[in-house]
């Protein structure tokens, strides 16, 4: 009987299973990695989203993101603009740098006050968030899929959809949602005062 | 015949055989259909698009991960040299994710030469080109709003009522007007009430790249009539390589063409089109590269190239931008991709040298998005980020945007390059615009006129110009030319029915046919002229 190593059993394997499936599964594993960190990712959507979501708005909101990243699909065609040839590609998942970040969180958490980074108050959350945004320099929201920072990804996410728009205006505008034509020529409708 | 020895390609017969499924090839299919009873046949590079019923949820993974909502719209390995408008090639074209936008050009925009002295007089007129107008807005289906007459001659009304104006649209109306610019709702092939069996806008407002419900014309539907009722057999996947001149008259006698199988199948099938009638309709790129590839020893240069004008006089219109801060509560999200459009500096030229632009007027979020940092750079999360972003939002902001006349040059061209090729060995086209001299000469004026347009503007409305990085460059939007039309033969390449001066059953339509590229969107120009064409091959 042949004897082979674990690393070339390991090689083997990998050369036998098609690329597309690998990257599938460490997409799927660092979206599982995210997914295990909820408290924390809740607790980074209280810190850096509006607290006039509420805790459920807030939950909603952390949830989508997650829904999001789960939905991520590396190397898909992307929209190819005007004016070019150049075809473009949806790169590697953002997930594992994200994961590791909340990770990142949750260890200076455990260091600088011997907690989870979910057990520390709003303001000692704040800090650890901010000083992290500081070290890279973060100076804007990015587009989602180019996010530098879990929390960045959140806000990106969070402040690109139509919820925070009308939220932002007070108003029911419903960006790029099913509308009546005919209501465009209208002043939108102001939001329900419980958002007030 | 270029076939390999041994190799016995199927062979389709009809009458007239169209090259290209975009949106000029779907209207001289429909007249055709119309108006003759012959067998018409459309070859198409690109795969079938997604059905109607399968665009919405393509539509949201467009909004939630920028993926392409046509995927697969392009063929592998035609990565061109030069500004190529988009790399789609599907059935449909381009036009299934154009913006629906369907001004009509200017009657001096078919003699800038007798008027203004400037770039070359076409063999029609507006007045020639009207009813085809008309025709092209009723088959696709255009709501929109005559503006004063003066500015906007046509022969009947619009088939549609136009769009509403947003909110947004009629406080920037209003703004505008005290500007002394008269305004009004820009026409669109986009339906502001149920229309040839499709439905009413719902402000999706994702017309570009993909509406969901069918609201924007594009060239699928009329191709889905048109095969439903046995009118025309489209055959996609289907790359005309060469056009074959016959061995005694100056006649095309066949398209030599091979179709690839689905993705994943196997090699691709010789498919040899014989036809009456030949009518290339593949667009400002792909029409040139067609004729210039199907050189042979009879047309060394090139089909319907004894002019040597095949590929040259690339047109098209420049762009100036801007955006203005303005004392005014706007609602960004209403349906940002409707404009109001003025026509007011597309007449004669406003000042003493020769300029001629369109001007549109949207809403926009542009400068008024949330932030991270605020003015003095402190880092905000929570509720400063939502307080900073309502507060930086009790103000608006218009963008405005110009089109202007360039004047091509006849170096402006699309040549083959030998150093890329496709997967049979054909070389690939390389792009390069150019102004012609006066219009060179020009451009630093043109650009610096709009912009103080533009400041003007701004100053009439209590606000201010925003810093913007770029400013268009170089690109020239709604391109064409390559093919152009004319009466003498030494200058042109067909006449101004689109029929090619050398080969009396070969037609070029739509965009490559145009003289020169106006200052306005040009898709519904290009219909017209390809209906117009049509009415010549059912001759």
């Amino acid at each position: 009987m042949i004897r082979i190593s674990r690393r070339a059993f390991l090689a083997s394997l990998a050369a036998a299973l098609p690329a597309a499936a690998l990257v599938r599964r460490a997409h799927a594993a660092s979206v599982d990695e995210l997914g295990a960190s909820q408290r924390s990712m809740r607790a980074l959507g209280e810190v850096i989203l509006p607290q006039e979501l509420g805790a459920a708005g807030i939950t909603k909101a952390v949830n989508e993101f997650e829904r999001w990243i789960a939905g991520y699909r590396e190397g898909a065609e992307l929209l190819h603009g005007y004016g070019t040839s150049t075809l473009k590609w949806a790169g590697p998942t953002p997930a594992t740098a994200w994961a590791a970040q909340l990770n990142f969180l949750d260890k200076k958490a455990q260091r600088a006050h011997g907690r989870a980074f979910a057990d520390l108050s709003i303001e000692a959350r704040r800090a650890l968030v901010q000083s992290d945004l500081d070290a890279i320099n973060a100076d804007g929201i990015p587009p989602l899929g180019r996010a530098p920072h879990v929390a960045l990804a959140i806000l990106a996410h969070y402040y690109s959809s139509s919820e925070a728009n009308d939220l932002c205006y007070m108003a029911h505008i419903g960006r790029q949602n099913c509308r009546p034509l005919a209501a465009q020529t209208r002043k939108p409708l102001p939001l329900a005062q419980a958002h007030a | 015949m270029s076939w390999r020895l041994g190799t016995r390609p199927q062979v389709i017969e009809s009458d007239v055989c169209i090259i290209g499924s975009g949106i000029t090839a779907a209207m001289v299919a429909d007249r055709l259909a119309r108006t003759t009873n012959g067998k018409i046949v459309v070859v198409e590079a690109g795969d079938e698009a997604p059905p109607l019923g399968a665009r919405y949820p393509l539509r949201e993974r467009y909004l939630q991960y920028g993926e392409s909502p046509w995927p697969h719209d392009h063929l592998e390995g035609y990565e061109i040299h030069g500004p190529l408008q988009s790399r789609s090639m599907q059935v449909g074209g381009l036009a299934l994710h154009w913006g629906g936008v369907t001004p009509r050009w200017s009657p001096e925009d078919f003699k800038t030469r007798s008027l203004f002295g400037v770039g070359t007089d076409w063999p029609i007129s507006y007045d020639d080109l009207d009813p085809f107008y008309q025709e092209a807005e009723i088959l696709m289906g255009v709501s929109g709003e005559q503006g004063p007459v003066e500015m906007d001659p046509r022969g009947k009304p619009f088939p549609m009522a136009p769009y509403p104006l947003t909110y947004n649209l009629e406080q920037l109306q209003e703004w505008v007007k005290h500007a002394g610019i008269a305004t009004w709702s820009q026409p669109t092939a986009k339906n502001s009430r149920p229309y040839g069996g499709r439905s009413e806008c719902c402000r999706n407002d994702t017309c570009e790249p993909m509406c969901p419900i069918g609201a924007k014309y594009s060239p699928d539907f009329t191709w889905n009539k048109l095969r439903a009722a046995n009118r025309v057999t489209l055959y996609p996947r289907t790359l005309v390589r060469k056009l074959v001149l016959d061995e005694r008259t100056k006649k095309i006698v066949s398209a030599e063409a091979m179709q690839a199988k689905r993705s994943g199948g196997k090699s691709p099938t010789a498919i040899e089109f014989r036809a009456k009638t030949f009518v290339v309709a593949a667009g400002y790129v792909w029409s040139s590269h067609l004729l210039l590839l199907s050189a042979n020893s009879r047309a060394p240069d090139g089909l319907a190239n004894s002019s040597g004008m095949v590929g040259k006089y690339l047109a098209g219109h420049r762009a100036q931008s801007a955006f203005i801060s303005l004392p005014l509560r706007l609602y960004p999200g209403m349906n940002g991709q409707h404009s109001l459009l003025s026509k007011q500096f597309m007449r004669s030229p406003a000042t003493d040298r020769y300029l001629r632009h369109d001007l549109r007027v949207w809403e926009s979020s542009y400068d008024r998005g949330p932030r991270l940092r605020n003015d003095s750079g402190t880092l905000m999360l929570g509720d400063d980020i939502l307080r900073d972003w309502r507060e930086r939002t009790k103000t608006g902001v218009a963008r405005v945007r110009a089109y202007y006349d360039v004047v091509p040059d006849r170096s402006s061209e699309l040549t083959l390059d030998a150093t890329r090729r496709n997967s049979y060995g054909d070389p690939l086209p390389s792009l390069a615009f150019r102004d012609a001299p006066e219009s060179a000469a020009l451009r630093g004026y043109s650009e610096s006129t709009i912009q103080a347009l533009f400041a003007r503007m701004a100053r009439a409305g209590g606000g201010s110009v925003l810093p913007a990085r770029g400013n268009g460059g170089d690109w020239q939007d709604h391109p064409s030319g390559g093919c152009r039309m004319g009466d003498d033969q030494a200058t042109s390449v067909v006449d101004s029915w689109g029929r090619t001066h050398d080969h009396e059953n070969l037609f070029v339509v739509g965009a490559p046919t145009c003289v020169s590229g106006s200052c306005a969107n040009g898709t519904l120009s290009f219909c017209a002229l390809a209906l117009r064409a049509a009415t010549e091959m059912a001759r």
